[in-house]
């Protein structure tokens, strides 16, 4: 049988397919990320299996970057989190994760675990600076629960 | 071509100096004494040759990023003169040690993100590409459970120091399936010591055989021909086999254009060698230097 | 109020716009060479010379290039008196670089910055010829018309053997004094930037931090397809769609004037234009090579390919202090390299940033 198949089909002629990119890795909509406080939801949640899916990206072109807030589905909830490691192909300098890792936050920035037991991207401390506004939420508090920068 | 062509010239005074011999044995005319001589000679200066080319073989793998891209319609002499003479500029301030695929390298930058403003990171070289200034090598580490690879320009000057904690090779030329295969392989501790190689060693091929996850994997490695990884064949099926055998080109290994196309010819490479060898070695003798005063550390004098 | 809107369109009407070639089938360009231009190639024959005789004309062109190298500028003898100052309106030469490829470059923040390399070769004034004799021939329809007369200087660019070219070509320059160069570029000029011939124009022309204007050639990009060449979005892939992925779809609207339109955008033949490229920054200068590094890579033109190069028309990047005028006179104190303030240099300490 598998004679036959090595003889009719010649490889050049097996592609008639469209042209695609290659795997990007992005964080968009319904992305499934890997919780890496020990918040109860987000641990009770990868134990399970299910982890949270991504509803909404708050970027403009909707694909997340580090640092960027999402809004997640986790066991029936609705909760925010930060992306704080991506899978996708980073800068020069900026670490790349084997995972797409959130850390779960409520509306004024603080975290609902109290330890983040994954290294996280120096860049953060940057980028969740300039997020912070005074009368606004304040997302450097969950810099200050990491226990390793990478 | 030109190497293609110095080959069989090559190959034919070989066998000219061979028939040469046993025609002597089997002759029963008296030896002419003008051919040893010419025997020597010409072993002598194909001596001469091997040894320039050993000296380029060497630099090549050494310094791989000295080489420009083969694409001829980038290539323009003047410019890659500049850029070597910068690449020369910046060794100068740091020193880019000799590294491969599968050394273990210790990288401190200068972060303006981080708190100390430095940010030191070890692990394991995974790649290694671009030409000249654009020369990036990329680190893979698991730390705390979590897989981290990070991508490093050679000639970033926001770079302070890369230190080569273990040099060897390893028998592939990207160790990609490092991603897919078990945590305990891309592990390496934060707080490793330097494994110096006593000088004048060559450097090590650690033929050790990775062991995969099951799948899914990122690629399809069965396709690829990789030598260091040891278990693809029990995670495969029927249908990838088959389609691997679909897949395969067995005929690239005699497409001579194809790596004539990817590699710079010899002239040129010894053009480039002779400019820059000079420098490259004082840069490695001032290395040694400095090594050697790091070594030998003065007693501390006790105060009465 | 009156006052004010007056002065506002005399302000608007200053604003320098240059000329935008519209590829456009009822305003074609018309290409008719200039009075002076001269067909350049000729078929090089085999001449049965001996070999001393090869090495005789050889020789005698050498020590010709020579000694053309090493005559001084007549700015630097004595014989041309530079009268006039510079000020902002003064238009002054440009130059003829090549491009010669990309490398990066690091900024001081650490920021990498991609730069393209641009080489000035032996470039060398031919002409200039004054703005009451300048008559030439109308490329696009005026728009608006320049008040200031403007003359022209021809430059040269890489000398080249006279056997190998036309004799009415070599005559074009050997009437003047000189040997005949590879490519031959004019650049607009105002009548105090008059420079002689056989002035040397070398790179510090520019200065570092300095804003130019690249024209060049665009690449050949051959017969392409209109998602190419004009950004159509063309159709999906899949979903039904049937032999329809890359083409223009509708062409033109019907009622009375139901007919395609002239230049509606179709498929053709794309890139070799000539494009400028507005504001361009030089990081480095090197004054041995004459080389220029500039930020960005959208130079147009492959590598390998001539482009223009002169003092920006941006009304905001434009010279505010003197530049050298009105070109450089190479001096005895100057440095190899020169770098601009953001640039970071190879050869310096390795950055670090300061614990705030």
């Amino acid at each position: 049988m598998f004679k036959e198949l090595l003889n009719k089909i010649n490889p050049s002629k097996l592609s008639r397919s469209f042209h695609t990119t290659t795997c990007l890795n992005e964080v968009r909509l319904l992305t499934r990320l890997r919780v890496v406080d020990n918040s109860e939801i987000g641990k009770r949640a990868m134990a399970e299996g299910k982890p949270p899916k991504v509803i909404c990206v708050y970027n403009k072109q909707r694909v997340g970057y580090i640092g960027d807030r999402v809004m997640v589905a986790i066991k029936g909830q609705k909760k925010k989190g930060i992306l704080v490691g991506l899978k996708q192909t980073q800068k020069v300098r900026v670490p790349k994760f084997d995972s797409n890792n959130v850390v779960l936050i409520d509306d004024n920035g603080t975290p609902l675990g109290n330890r983040i037991h994954v290294p996280i991207p120096t860049i953060l401390r940057t980028i969740l600076k300039e997020r912070t506004h005074s009368k606004g939420a304040d997302y450097t508090k969950l810099l200050a629960i990491a226990t390793k920068f990478v | 071509m030109s190497f293609a062509i110095r080959r069989t010239t090559e190959l034919i005074g070989a066998t000219k100096w061979f028939l040469r011999r046993e025609c002597r044995v089997l002759s029963t005319l008296p030896e002419k004494t003008e051919e040893p001589e010419k025997v020597v000679a010409r072993k002598r200066s194909t001596g001469r040759r091997l040894f320039k080319n050993e000296a380029i073989l060497e630099s090549r793998h050494i310094y791989p990023e000295f080489l420009p891209d083969p694409n001829p319609k980038w290539r323009n002499s003047l410019r890659e003169k500049l850029e070597r003479a910068d690449m020369l500029q910046r060794r100068s301030q740091i020193d880019i040690p000799e590294f491969y695929v599968g050394s273990i390298l210790a990288v401190t930058i200068s972060d303006p993100h981080a708190q100390s403003k430095t940010n030191r990171f070890v692990g394991i070289c995974i790649e290694r590409k671009g030409c000249g200034l654009r020369a990036e090598f990329t680190l893979r580490n698991v730390v705390d459970h979590q897989g981290v690879e990070v991508r490093y320009d050679l000639y970033d000057p926001t770079i302070q120091n890369i230190q080569v904690l273990r040099l060897e090779k390893r028998l592939d030329e990207k160790l990609f399936y490092l991603r897919d295969a078990l945590p305990e392989y891309s592990t390496f501790p934060f707080d490793m010591d330097p494994e110096i190689l006593p000088e004048g060693t060559p450097v090590p091929i650690n033929p050790v055989q990775v062991k995969l996850k099951p799948r899914p994997w990122l690629e399809r490695w069965e396709r690829q021909d990789l030598k260091g990884v040891s278990n693809i064949e029990e995670h495969l099926k029927e249908k990838d086999r088959v389609r691997r055998e679909l897949r395969k080109t067995p005929w690239e290994k005699y497409d001579l254009m194809k790596q004539y196309r990817k590699t710079i010819p010899i002239e040129d490479q010894n053009d480039i060698w002779d400019e820059v060898h000079n420098q490259l070695q004082q840069l490695q003798m001032a290395k040694k230097k400095t090594v050697r005063k790091r070594t030998f550390v003065t007693p501390k004098t006790q105060l009465a | 109020m009156a006052n004010n809107l007056k002065i506002l369109c005399t302000k608007l009407s200053k604003l320098r716009l240059d000329h935008i070639v519209t590829r456009s089938a009822v305003f074609t360009v018309k290409y008719r060479p200039p009075y002076w231009y001269q067909p350049k190639e000729r078929v090089l024959s085999d001449e049965y010379l001996t070999q001393d005789n090869k090495k005789f004309i050889e020789e005698f062109i050498n020590d010709r290039k020579n000694t053309q190298q090493e005559l001084e500028s007549p700015l630097v003898n004595g014989t041309f008196q530079i009268s006039q100052q510079w000020n902002r309106s003064t238009r002054r030469v440009g130059l003829v670089a090549r491009k010669i490829g990309n490398y990066p470059i690091w900024s001081k923040d650490g920021k990498k910055m991609q730069t393209t390399l641009l080489q000035v070769v032996d470039n060398h004034v031919i002409k200039y010829i004054p703005p009451e004799e300048f008559n030439p021939m109308k490329t696009t329809e005026l728009k608006w018309r320049e008040k200031r007369r403007l003359g022209c200087i021809l430059v040269g660019s890489e000398t080249i053997d006279p056997t190998t070219v036309t004799k009415d070509y070599t005559d074009l320059f050997s009437r003047v004094g000189m040997l005949p160069k590879k490519h031959l570029f004019r650049f607009m000029v105002s009548p105090e930037a008059a420079l002689p011939t056989g002035t040397p124009l070398f790179a510090s022309h520019f200065r570092v931090g300095d804003y130019i204007d690249v024209r060049a050639k665009t690449m050949d990009r051959g017969f392409q397809g209109v998602m190419k060449r004009w950004g159509f979005k063309g159709m999906p892939a899949s979903h039904g769609v049937t032999k329809t992925h890359r083409r223009p779809g509708n062409i033109g609207a019907g009622g009375e004037k139901a007919r395609v339109w002239p230049g509606t955008k179709m498929p053709g033949h794309m890139g070799n234009r000539w494009r400028t490229l507005r504001g361009v920054k030089i990081l480095r200068i090197n004054t041995k090579y004459n080389v220029i590094w500039t930020l960005g890579v959208a130079i147009p033109g492959e590598t390998g390919a001539m482009c223009y190069l002169f003092d920006t028309v941006l009304p905001l990047r434009k010279l505010e202090s003197s530049p050298p005028f009105p070109t450089y006179l190479p001096s005895n104190d100057e440095l190899i390299e020169y770098y601009d303030e953001c640039v970071h240099p190879f050869a310096d300490r390795t950055l670090t940033f300061e614990e705030t």
